[in-house]
């Protein structure tokens, strides 16, 4: 490495790379993650604020924490948001005037313009609201099943690692049995096993898969740095059980368990998607990305937009990942573990 | 030697029977009782169904159930479909060979491409193909298989017409087996590019990390000094960091596995991917649990073999594992 001493915004194609590259992706990942969470505000076609017969209510707000469900507006009236009967009043819409699961027929497969920023698919549904929403699914499944695995992963590789022995051998071979189950295969045969309904499954399904890689690489940590003074002292301390975990192991493999993590959701994310793909995902009509990819198919011959949105917004999701990944690799830890 | 291949084997024993167990346990215990494929939609009269049920092994309790199964499978018969009654082994083994031959074409894919490439960049760090070639590799990594898939229908197969668009090769009667061979070939290179795309990323950045600390290496600096040429010295870093892509195969092949389900439902390959979708579908809870077990005996097997080649391949790895009493991992 040459010792280039300007700002890395300065050196030649630089702010890609370096600290301005890590900067771009984990802002990007933060915003993402907020719409994420945010999306029935973002994209709703139920107002933000409105004034029913002199009371003031928030319909969107309702939606926030109805994740995964089959939302069930079924039984209940609903008001017409777009032409309000008398006696409702809109006082602040969403910025999205669009839902999901709005079916719009008289608006179908319109390339992307005004009212569409990135166009309707086949149904007529605004693709950006279904993006939007979209990522709630695919980043809360990917976040849900990685904290899942990663603490699955904490709990039964420090054991095997701190109790030694029969628990051990035990422990590792059942690691070794879970790894010898490909990815998509395990979280297939799960769905298949537990019956479709929600993401739950899917999380299931893709923590199920990944707990054993994270438990090896912790069991494998936690004996290398068994014989640390500050291990010692915290033992003869008195710590034990969960405390040694949460206050000695959890401190010394943050780092690396952040690379893993990274990696991890990146994984998930591609994993869920191919299960929405091939039809195993969360169930339509709420959105994922894959699965917006999968029913584009249909319409690939006369319309390009409904697959350039789900794609592009999957592989800026992943790169940047990745980037933070590989950067969190690099300050961290000297040697990056491939996974 | 012999004596490390026989530990080696037997310590594969007790991962195989977990195997068959958890597999047992999730598709056999955790869903309801066999036959009730169908039964819901009313598709199915009341004798057919008692017809199956007659057919079916009697309810009984799951430790028994597990001994009847594996003894059927010590013998090899995995049971009979629920769907059109044929034995599963007869249905895997017509599936078999269209999955091995997408997923050998994809290895030869991987690595044809990722050494080469990894290898060039190792050998000029910094420099622009190395740059563009990293962004490349971060951005293929991001692709999900099924959306590269589309693409490349769209583009290669119906656009431009360059490649059969999807399907198994329909060989003409009466065509010379070098035509049969083009055929074949020429319909399995979209799938299988599709299906190396994400393993030859991971591949090609795993390559430039080892050609990278190979080409640091002192004995080249020597040979170097000695009057080497700088392509016979890449050439012997290169055999020196050969071994560790034969561990690699380990890693890459679970994934290869898993995207070929992927893909071989976009290309309407008739391999054990689009069986098992098609199994999972109908609830063929038997071909099902065959699938599974055979995809997790392949990952063993695979492990298996590359720990031998590993030992066989590097003398000192053989010397430690042989000094261990466990052999394992």
């Amino acid at each position: 490495m040459g010792a280039d001493r300007r700002s890395p915004a300065r050196r030649p194609g630089g702010i890609l790379r370096g600290h301005g590259r890590r900067g771009l992706s984990i802002g990007f990942l933060a915003a993402l993650f907020g719409v994420a969470l945010f999306a029935p505000l973002i994209a709703n076609d139920r107002p933000l604020v409105a004034r029913v017969g002199g009371r003031f209510s928030f319909p969107a707000l309702g939606d926030l924490f109805r994740f995964g469900a089959n939302t069930g507006d079924f039984g209940r009236p609903e008001i017409n948001w777009a032409s309000p009967p008398p006696g409702v009043e809109v006082l602040l819409g969403t910025p999205l005037p669009w839902s999901y699961r709005g079916i719009r027929l008289e608006e179908t497969l319109e390339p992307p313009g005004w009212r569409h920023l990135l166009g309707t698919d086949a149904l007529g549904r605004d693709l950006l609201a279904r993006l939007v929403h979209g990522a709630r699914v695919s980043f809360l499944i990917g976040l849900g099943a990685t904290l899942a695995a990663i603490g699955a992963g904490l709990v039964i590789g420090a054991t095997a690692a701190l109790r030694g022995g029969l628990v051990d051998v035990a422990l590792v071979r059942l690691m070794d049995v879970f790894s010898c189950f490909p990815p998509f295969i395990l979280a297939l045969g799960i769905i298949a096993a537990g019956g479709r309904g929600g993401p739950w499954p899917v999380v299931a399904g893709i923590a199920l898969n990944r707990w054993a890689s994270m438990a090896r690489y912790v069991r494998g940590e936690v004996i290398r740095q068994r014989s640390a003074e500050s291990w010692e002292a915290a033992r003869a301390a008195g710590a034990a059980g969960p405390r040694l975990l949460l206050r000695h192991v959890l401190p010394l493999l943050s780092g690396p368990l952040a690379v893993l993590g990274s990696f991890g959701v990146v994984h998930a994310i591609i994993l869920e998607s191919g299960l929405s793909f091939v039809g195993f995902g969360v169930d339509p009509p709420i959105p994922s990305w894959g699965a917006m990819l999968a029913e584009s198919r249909a319409t690939l011959d006369a319309a390009w937009w409904p697959v350039l949105a789900p794609a592009a917004a999957l592989l800026l999701t992943l790169a940047a990942l990745g980037a933070a990944a590989d950067h969190a690799g690099e300050t961290r830890s000297p040697a990056a573990p491939l996974l | 030697m012999s004596g490390y291949l026989a530990r080696r084997i037997a310590s594969a024993l007790p991962t195989l029977l977990g195997i068959t167990l958890l597999a047992f346990l999730l598709l056999r215990v955790l869903p309801g009782r066999p036959g009730s494929a169908g039964r819901e939609e009313g598709m199915v009269s009341a004798e057919a169904m008692a017809r199956v049920r007659a057919a079916a092994p009697a309810a009984v309790s799951p430790a028994a159930g597990y001994a009847v199964w594996i003894s059927g499978l010590v013998h090899g018969d995995l049971g009979r479909s629920e769907h059109d009654g044929r034995p599963v082994t007869t249905v895997l083994g017509e599936a078999l060979p269209w999955t091995l031959l997408l997923n050998g074409t994809a290895l030869l894919i991987i690595y044809g491409l990722a050494v080469p490439f990894g290898l060039l960049s190792a050998a000029a760090p910094g420099s622009r193909f190395d740059r563009l070639g990293g962004a490349f590799l971060i951005g293929l990594y991001a692709l999900p298989s099924f959306a590269a898939g589309l693409l490349l229908q769209q583009w290669v197969a119906v656009r431009w017409n360059l490649l059969p668009l999807q399907g198994p090769p329909d060989i003409p009667a009466g065509a010379g087996w070098w035509q049969a061979v083009a055929t074949t070939l020429a319909h399995a290179t979209l799938p299988a590019v599709c299906l190396a795309l994400s393993g030859w990323a991971f591949v090609a950045r795993y390559a430039r990390a080892v050609f990278q600390s190979a080409l640091g290496r002192q004995f080249l600096t020597a040979a170097r000094a000695r009057g080497l040429s700088r392509t016979r010295a890449v050439a012997h870093a290169a055999l020196w960091a050969a071994v560790p892509f034969v561990t690699l195969l380990a890693t890459i092949l679970p994934g290869l596995a898993g995207g070929s389900v992927v893909v071989e439902q976009i290309f309407s390959w008739p391999g054990v991917g689009r069986l098992y979708l098609g199994a999972i579908e109908t609830r063929d809870t038997p071909v099902i649990l065959g699938l599974t077990l055979l995809s997790a005996l392949l990952v063993l097997a695979a492990n298996l073999i590359v720990d031998l080649l590993y030992a066989v391949v590097d003398p000192r790895i053989r010397e430690r594992l042989e000094g261990e009493p466990s052999g394992g991992r």
